[in-house]
């Protein structure tokens, strides 16, 4: 075992990029049963205020699981899930949303038969009671996204790029201090994939702090400060994108090891 | 001024019921209104529930059989005016509502509406075998209301049907408007999303729990009301007319007919359904018929249609049911509303019909 693989805070600590950064999200021995699977063992990691965190690995890996924990759509089995200082295990999907931490759906869920402005709205609404200003901060989330001109169409009519777009304007509604992105870029063209990458980082300019899952590994490595590996469960590595690219047992994982 | 149209529209409707009676003597006509009235409140509440929040109960009858039930029991036995006894209706209707909202609403889909409908029968058996209180199957029957005073003015002896029309038109007034509020505020876009995707709703801070319970309580109470106007207007309620399976479908279906969740949508469905169902119930459609001449009343088939026809209007009922779903899903409302939109388009895109130029 190396050290990069070893759950230990200390360690993911001494690989911040910028010195005096908060860990806002803390993870720490992580476990999820279905039966007797195991879709996440022991995993820790830290991720900081105002970074941007990859997270990797192949199929089944558990990144969605991992997911599903830390946003309270059901229960870790063990370990603690700490944000913003807060023990979050136990919580549910709308109390942890009042928070600070949104997530977006690996398949998209827009609410079909509200406009794109409605669905917006639904989440801005998470932070005011007016529907008038629920709607102004709604159409400047779609600015953000680039979806303010299409905000009166139905949400069931936008194609799938925008409908990943729509998602991330409705998340932002709802004033996150962290965000959790389950694979934004799928089914994306490079056009719309570079557009997405550009949003993401305009996200970091206001300070929100990102968790990403993502299967483009050119898109991930130039997103993020720092990338958390998992493979069958379990953290392989955490490091810098570089760090990565050259560890030997990431490379096995990914393309198998050599005969 | 998009939105003064309706609303100046809804004014003038408003208006023209409220003076209604001083023109109608006819009181058949002045009880089609009242029984118009009472399923619209019921179907605006029902969409509420089923509309909005998109939980398709089917257990309706609950809340009007406990209304109706509460309020009736007050007046003949406890000796309680019906106007003080409406609202210990719809406070029965709310614990009721939260009762059956947090055990219903773990469940979702068909699961939900499978199990209002076994709860909304839970109620009925309880009325039919609890006879100390409900009388059980030989229901309550009214024999004086008393007369409502204020100070030492009689404002009405409820003899005539023009303070029922009244009443019913006021509650019918207040559901619309409280429809119309709730679907422009936080509340309703809530309903909404959850509608669309509970688990989207969820994640972006709604619980699910306490906003599908608020719509069941908002839906209840006004159902209650509308089943203490119909017991104390019609005089008799018992178990198999309040708290019947067919009063929960009929409730469902002043909306499917209509059209669910709009505002406007059960008020055209009880429109439609109500008086189609008297014309059936009275015979009233064979005897136009024979009227017309399309149907000798001395033939096999006119003498079919007398004997029968008043027994077909839950057959008549369920083909218009299959009709309104395979070719207006929307409802009635929604089928016009798509037809007025795309008339001027096709004629806007060349303005060719099919088949012409070949």
């Amino acid at each position: 075992m190396t050290a990069e693989s070893r759950p230990s805070s200390g360690a993911s600590r001494h690989l911040l990029p910028a010195s005096g950064a908060k860990a806002l999200l803390q993870i720490r021995h992580v476990s999820k049963f279905f039966g007797g699977l195991a879709a996440n063992s022991d995993v820790s990691f830290d991720v900081n205020e105002a970074e941007i965190v990859g997270l990797i690995g192949p199929n089944g890996a558990g990144k969605t699981t991992l997911f599903n924990c830390i946003v309270g759509y059901y229960p870790p089995s063990k370990g603690e899930v700490i944000f913003d200082g807060r023990r979050m295990n136990g919580l549910q999907p709308d109390k942890i949303c009042k928070l600070g931490m949104a997530r977006t759906w690996q398949k998209v869920r827009p609410l079909t038969n509200l406009s794109v402005l409605d669905n917006v709205v639904v989440g801005a609404l998470r932070r005011t009671n007016s529907v008038q200003e629920a709607r102004a901060h709604a159409h400047e989330q779609l600015r953000v996204v680039g979806l303010d001109a299409k905000a009166s169409l139905l949400a069931g009519a936008l194609p799938i790029g925008e409908r990943k777009k729509l998602e991330v304007a409705r998340v932002l509604a709802t004033r996150p201090k962290m965000l959790l992105l389950d694979e934004v870029m799928g089914g994306l063209n490079p056009a719309e994939s570079e557009e997405i990458i550009q949003l993401i980082l305009d996200i970091r300019k206001k300070g929100i702090t990102q968790m990403v899952i993502e299967h483009d590994m050119k898109a991930i490595m130039r997103m993020s400060d720092r990338i958390v590996v998992l493979s069958s469960g379990e953290k392989l590595a955490e490091g810098a994108p570089k760090e990565i690219v050259e560890n030997p047992q990431v490379v096995e994982a990914y393309l198998g090891a050599e005969e | 001024m998009k939105r003064s149209l309706p609303v100046a529209l809804l004014v003038l409707a408003a208006a023209a019921l409220a003076v209604l009676p001083k023109f109608v003597e006819s009181t058949y006509v002045l009880h089609m209104m009242i029984l118009i009235f009472i399923n619209v409140i019921v179907g605006s509440s029902w969409n509420i529930l089923g509309g909005y929040t998109g939980q398709y109960s089917v257990g309706h009858a609950a809340y009007f059989g406990v209304g109706a039930y509460t309020t009736m029991i007050l007046m003949q036995f406890k000796h309680v005016a019906p106007w003080w006894g409406v609202w210990a209706g719809t406070g029965v209707a709310v614990i009721t509502a939260l009762v059956i909202g947090s055990i219903c609403f773990r469940l979702r889909g068909p699961y939900f509406v499978l199990a209002s409908i076994a709860v909304a029968e839970i109620f009925r058996v309880c009325a039919l075998n609890l006879k100390d209180l409900t009388n059980g199957a030989e229901g309550i029957l009214v024999t004086d209301i008393p007369p409502l005073m204020i100070g030492k003015t009689q404002i009405t002896d409820w003899v005539s049907k023009v303070p029922f029309y009244y009443t019913g038109l006021s509650f019918m007034v207040l559901i619309i408007a409280v429809s119309a509020l709730v679907r422009r505020s936080k509340l309703g876009y809530y309903f909404q999303a959850i509608r669309e995707d509970q688990d989207a709703a969820h994640s972006l801070g709604i619980n699910p729990t306490i906003y599908k319970n608020t719509a069941l309580v908002i839906s209840a109470v006004f159902t209650s009301l509308a089943g203490s106007l119909y017991g104390v207007y019609v005089g008799f309620i018992d178990p198999s007319t309040v708290l019947a399976l067919d009063l929960s479908v009929q409730i469902v279906m002043i909306c499917i007919i209509g059209g669910i969740g709009t505002i406007s949508g059960p008020v055209v469905g009880a429109a439609l359904l109500v008086p189609l169902s008297e014309a059936l119930r009275s015979n009233a459609i064979t005897d136009a018929l024979i009227k017309a001449g399309l149907v000798n009343a001395e033939s096999k088939v006119g003498g079919f249609l007398k004997e029968n026809l008043a027994h077909a209007h839950v057959l008549i009922y369920g083909i218009l049911v299959v009709v309104v779903i395979l070719f207006m899903p929307e409802g009635v409302l929604g089928f016009f509303r798509k037809f007025s939109a795309l008339a001027p388009r096709q004629r806007g895109e060349g303005g060719r019909r099919p088949g012409e130029g070949r």
